[in-house]
């Protein structure tokens, strides 16, 4: 050879040459294919942008992009948006979007779908943008295909983390422009940007998603076919997952969780974020118009009979954790970590409904409440029944299909009492603010269903998203708990954790998320 | 009159009576508490649907004529909207009913015909050790409620010994077609409809068995044995004769086999008319419930009428009066 | 026939009688209260819980026992209900005939041609599950058949001597059918209700089963629906109560099928 540079050069292209198809070799092959999905209730409609509920947005998230997506820290990373800039002043965001997007018909994406769905859809059915952004966005333009300007009355801090698909999923302004957004077939029938294809729904059985092949990020999806599989059943479903009837379980009945731990043919991960949102507590809500609701000193007994901490236990397995204030103890530069403990603590709970006025009459009933009961959540109102038996409340549950139980609660407020699992998000402005502002008690879903009014809560709300400064924004919302802990609109149960499983096989799923398929992958032919 | 008249006829005295259902439902809409609208659109429509439906139900016009309307909308199968999921529910509830009529089909047919065999044979040798050990397990068996079954026959069969599928009438996985898919879907239908057939098969045995001794102790039986027939035709003989009121009983039955049907297809997740009636009432889906019931009210009559005619056809006894 | 052909109808009787003692004296044999909350959740069968308990600790054992009240009170009082209605019906259809007989039975067969866990379902969604709704809603479902069975005894029994007797004295119309007709239209009926008791007993415990009956009542439906959930960790929660609902429905066919025999073939 003729110097130590060539030899070494020559040494380099060697090297590669032979170990970049061994690289690729070693590398675990990706296959296509189907994924089954089993979820527990039928979606009832397949547009995310009008309602929040967790069994819709299990499949709609697939269907539709959002302009970012939040990856596993729940840190917004690019979606529809390729990048964006918030302006100094907090009162602009401007997001540039990705090139060459076509919904699933053919038709081009550009910015005037994003303005439509915002202005259109979201601000007027997504509880959570409704209640969030209504009072604080003031408009939202679309100066070129590509771009897209969200101009804010104040400085706003909490906007990027609810961008993404769960929260605010784009839709197609060619079909849903002048029509009855909530009467649209194509709630049934949806037409999106996302990974996947809608195919067919069998209603009360299963939702067929195929591979979108013109999908804008190059090289995904990898899988062929995503199947929405419903079983109500959580045990059976069990069986399912572990019979291979479905891959992928996005909550194991958490008596299952060491069994399927110990096993090697599963991947279980523990997740605090979902399709639903994430940091989510399970709420009993008051309705504070009807009496003897409208006083205080029921309420607080009503706090202190509930036992808790059997609830963690057997309702939810073990897999949460008693609620110690409005907001998550996850979110923690928001949490209020001192506010004064409400014990299981019948005695109290019965004394104070004594000064209440509410003596015990025939049979040691005090009063009747109605209590509105979705049927997978009847266990938390068994066990709430049986608590307030105790004080004297003789309670008369209602139970409702998961969709009609938050219309009877929400739409129609016909209700003393009910209970709704609100999703924090990673930021209160997303989740928690739709509870307690005065602007929100709406006939939407998961509004402020307790008709809670307090202008200084209003008033903190707007302060806290008109910072920049997590600090700052952490003060107010711990004076907005202290206040609501005081009122006491809704008793806060207990905050939820879930499992997720699938088999081992399958890779890359989005488990925190609600587009769980869009980068998964199978290592071996399915 | 002959067999065809005497169906016209039948027929034509069936139509009034599934119009009363519909009066049953329209009366319910007005007598539940609220506003009838709320029972027609629901809770989450605009205000311009709700003006589409009191124009179309007349909702603010005289009671008698809101009767009419109603009942012109029906007869021509409109039953509104799913209030859950906005589809006609004729057309849900067309797409629900092969899998109910695949369910009850065979459960009937299954039931009916073991039950009535069992009953032939084991008269003959009544107080034997098989007809005490039949009618024991008959007695059981009459006495089971089929979701408890359903419950057991998936515990073993399927959670314990996985022979059966436990949920649902097809894998989840892919579309096999043609033969695959019917052996696919007979896998799922094994063990509901063995669970729908039980109690209908005991208490036809028991029924069978009862006639048949009956049968049996007719004089023309002796004479038939006088004569020196041989004892399988003198059989077959008494088990025509006995198997006549059975049938009637059989037909009768149907009504159960749609309540069992409606408790089968939950504990197997079966995608029917029955799972649809129950998700309806859950929801509250009023058009869909309300509809459920008068469809499946038009497929009694048709049974009934269908075991009338069998019944004539087979006893040469009886005028079609 | 038999060598003991009254045997069906004294082992449903004891087992009937056993079921009824169970009812009555529930608190006494089952001291825990049936809804109560807090114990350890799907244990199985001990000392101290006899049957074990369900997912939220609530013991087997009290709800059977307390079960069985709901299942005879429910079964029982939706009979009555239903017997009282259809004998007034049918009584009415058969003596004064004609249109009365022809919309009574009219709208009889309407309850007839809707199967009954159909007429249920509608009930239920527009009045709610409540026991107390319930009742009447699976009276609604039984009372077409006796008021058939009266009104054919009715047509017979009217052009008898003793009733148009009757008439010719000038007797009030109620009072004939109060006094003569009633008592001889009767038996039938009867004959009939243990087997519409088991009826309404297998109805409600299968509304209860498809979560549409009173959350606030011990019901071994209920429970049912529970062993549904967990069937792999809790086989106890599917075999006593299901054992328990065919026992008392056995109890009542054997019954059934027992006064059947001793009175002769019966009308439908």
């Amino acid at each position: 050879m003729r110097s130590v540079t060539s030899r070494a050069v020559l040494g380099i292209v060697a090297v590669v040459l032979t170990g970049a198809p061994l690289a690729v070799a070693l590398q675990p092959a990706r296959f296509g294919g189907a994924l089954v999905v089993a979820t527990s209730s039928d979606p009832g409609t397949l547009n995310g942008g009008i309602t929040t509920a967790s069994p819709a947005h299990t499949v709609a998230d697939s269907i539709y992009n959002g302009l970012v997506q939040l990856d596993a820290q729940l840190k917004p990373t690019p979606d529809l948006a390729e990048r964006w800039t918030i302006a100094p002043d907090g009162r602009a965001y401007t997001f540039t979007l990705a090139r060459d997007v076509r919904w699933h018909d053919g038709q081009p994406f550009t910015a005037s779908d994003v303005k439509f769905t915002y202005e259109q859809v979201l601000l007027k059915y997504h509880a959570r943008t409704r209640g969030g952004l209504e009072s604080v966005l003031e408009s939202v333009d679309a100066p070129t295909p590509t771009t897209v300007i969200f101009r804010f009355k104040r400085p706003f801090g909490a906007f990027l983390q609810r961008a993404d698909v769960t929260e605010a999923p784009i839709l197609p302004k060619h079909l849903y422009e002048g029509t009855d957004i909530l009467q649209n077939p194509h709630n049934a029938t949806p037409v999106g940007t996302g990974p996947f294809k809608f195919k067919e729904w069998t209603r009360g059985s299963q939702v067929v998603l195929v591979k979108n092949e013109t999908y804008f990020k190059k090289g995904l999806p990898v899988l062929d076919q995503v199947i929405f599989r419903v079983l109500p059943q959580a045990s059976l479903s069990m069986v399912a997952l572990e019979r291979g009837e479905v891959d992928y379980l996005d909550t194991l009945p958490p008596a299952d969780v060491p069994r399927m731990r110990a096993s090697k043919a599963f991947t279980i991960l523990p997740t605090l974020a979902g399709p639903g949102g994430s940091f989510c507590i399970n709420t009993g809500v008051f309705n504070l118009t009807h009496p003897p609701l409208d006083n205080l000193k029921v309420r607080q007994a009503i706090y202190y009979a509930i036992n808790r901490e059997f609830m963690v236990l057997a309702v939810l397995g073990g897999l949460g954790r008693v609620a110690t204030a409005p907001v998550s103890a996850g979110v923690r530069w928001a949490h209020n970590a001192s506010l004064p403990p409400y014990p299981h603590d019948v005695a109290r709970a019965n004394a104070l409904l004594d000064e209440a006025g509410f003596g015990r009459g025939a049979g040691g009933v005090r009063f009747r409440l109605t209590y509105i009961a979705a049927t997978p959540q009847i266990h938390s109102a068994e066990v709430i029944r049986d608590n307030l038996r105790d004080v004297g409340i003789d309670v008369n549950v209602v139970p409702l299909e998961f969709t009609a139980a938050q219309e009877r609660t929400f739409v129609r407020k016909d209700f003393d009492l009910a209970f709704v699992s609100y999703c924090n998000g990673p930021d209160p402005d997303i989740g928690v603010k739709r509870m307690y502002v005065s602007s929100n008690i709406q006939p939407v879903l998961f509004s402020n269903g307790a008709s809670y009014r307090n202008p200084r809560v209003d008033e903190l709300f707007d302060l806290a998203a008109g910072s920049l400064d997590l600090a700052v924004r952490g003060k107010h919302y711990r004076e907005i708990q202290e206040i609501v802990w005081r009122d006491l609109p809704y008793f806060w149960l207990v905050e939820t954790f879930r499992d997720v499983g699938f088999n081992h096989d399958l890779r890359d799923p989005q488990y925190w998320a609600g587009n769980i398929a869009e980068r998964a992958y199978w290592v071996k032919p399915r | 009159m002959s067999l065809l008249t005497y169906s016209v006829r039948r027929v034509v005295v069936a139509v009034p009576m599934l119009l009363s259902v519909a009066v049953l439902t329209f009366v319910l809409v007005h007598i539940a508490p609220g506003d009838p609208a709320y029972y027609l659109a629901g809770d989450g429509g605009t205000p311009a649907y709700y003006a589409l439906i009191r124009q179309k139900f007349g909702l603010d016009r005289p009671l008698p004529e809101q009767l009419a309307r109603y009942l012109w909308t029906v007869a021509h199968g409109d039953f509104g909207r799913s209030l859950q999921q906005g589809q006609p529910v004729l057309s849900l509830i067309i797409t629900r009913v092969p899998a109910t009529l695949l369910l009850v089909g065979s459960a009937f047919v299954v039931s009916a015909v073991v039950g009535v065999a069992i009953g032939a044979l084991v008269a003959p040798r009544a107080n034997g050790f098989a007809d005490r050990a039949v009618l024991g397990t008959t007695a059981l068996g009459s006495a089971l409620p089929v979701f408890w079954t359903g419950l057991l026959l998936a515990l073993l069969f399927s959670l314990r010994l996985g022979w059966f599928p436990v949920q649902g009438m097809m894998s989840s996985r892919g579309s096999p077609a043609g033969w695959a898919r019917a052996v696919d879907v007979l896998h799922h239908l094994i063990l509901p409809m063995t669970a729908l057939a039980v109690q209908p098969l005991a208490a036809f045995s028991r029924l069978m068995r009862l006639k048949m001794l009956e049968a049996l102790a007719e004089p023309f039986i002796l004479t038939a044995r006088a004569k020196g027939l041989p004892n399988a035709r003198v059989m077959l003989q008494a088990a025509r004769n006995a198997v006549l009121p059975v049938v009637t009983v059989i037909g009768g039955h149907a009504g159960a086999l749609v309540t069992g049907a409606v408790l089968t297809e939950t504990v197997f997740a079966w995608p029917g008319l029955g799972r649809l009636a129950l998700d309806a009432t859950l929801t509250r889906d009023y058009p869909v419930v309300m509809g459920v019931v008068v469809i499946a009210s038009v497929g009694t009559v048709i049974i009934n009428l269908v075991t009338d005619l069998a019944y004539a056809a087979v006893d040469p006894r009886i005028t079609y009066a | 026939m038999h060598k003991h052909p009254t045997l069906g109808l004294e082992v449903g009787l004891v087992l009937l009688g056993i079921v009824v003692a169970l009812a009555v004296f529930a608190g006494v044999v089952a001291p825990l209260d049936p809804l109560r909350t807090g114990a350890v959740p799907l244990q199985p069968p001990s000392p101290h819980h006899l049957l074990g308990t369900d997912e939220l600790g609530r013991d087997l054992w009290s709800n059977i026992a307390y079960g069985a009240r709901v299942s005879l009170l429910v079964g029982v009082l939706s009979t009555l209900l239903s017997t009282v209605t259809g004998l007034a019906a049918g009584v009415a259809a058969g003596y004064y005939g004609r249109g009365v007989d022809e919309g009574l039975m009219r709208i009889a067969e309407v309850f007839q041609i809707i199967p009954g866990m159909l007429i249920a379902l509608l009930l239920v969604a527009f009045f709610g599950g409540r026991l107390w709704t319930l009742i009447p809603v699976i009276a609604l479902t039984g009372w077409p058949l006796p008021a058939r069975v009266v009104r054919s005894e009715i047509l017979s029994l009217r052009e008898r001597e003793f009733v148009l007797g009757a008439r010719a004295l000038g007797g009030r119309d109620v009072h004939i059918m109060w006094r003569h007709l009633l008592p001889n239209a009767f038996p039938p009926v009867l004959i009939g209700l243990p087997m519409q008791v088991g009826r309404a007993i297998l109805l409600e415990a299968g509304l209860s089963f498809l979560g549409l009956g009173d959350p606030g009542a011990a019901s071994w439906g209920k429970l049912l629906q529970s062993a549904q959930e967990y069937m792999r960790e809790a086989w106890w929660l599917a075999l006593f109560p299901g054992a328990a609902l065919t026992a008392t429905v056995l109890a009542l066919y054997l019954v059934a099928e027992g006064l059947h025999a001793r009175t002769g073939p019966v009308l439908q």
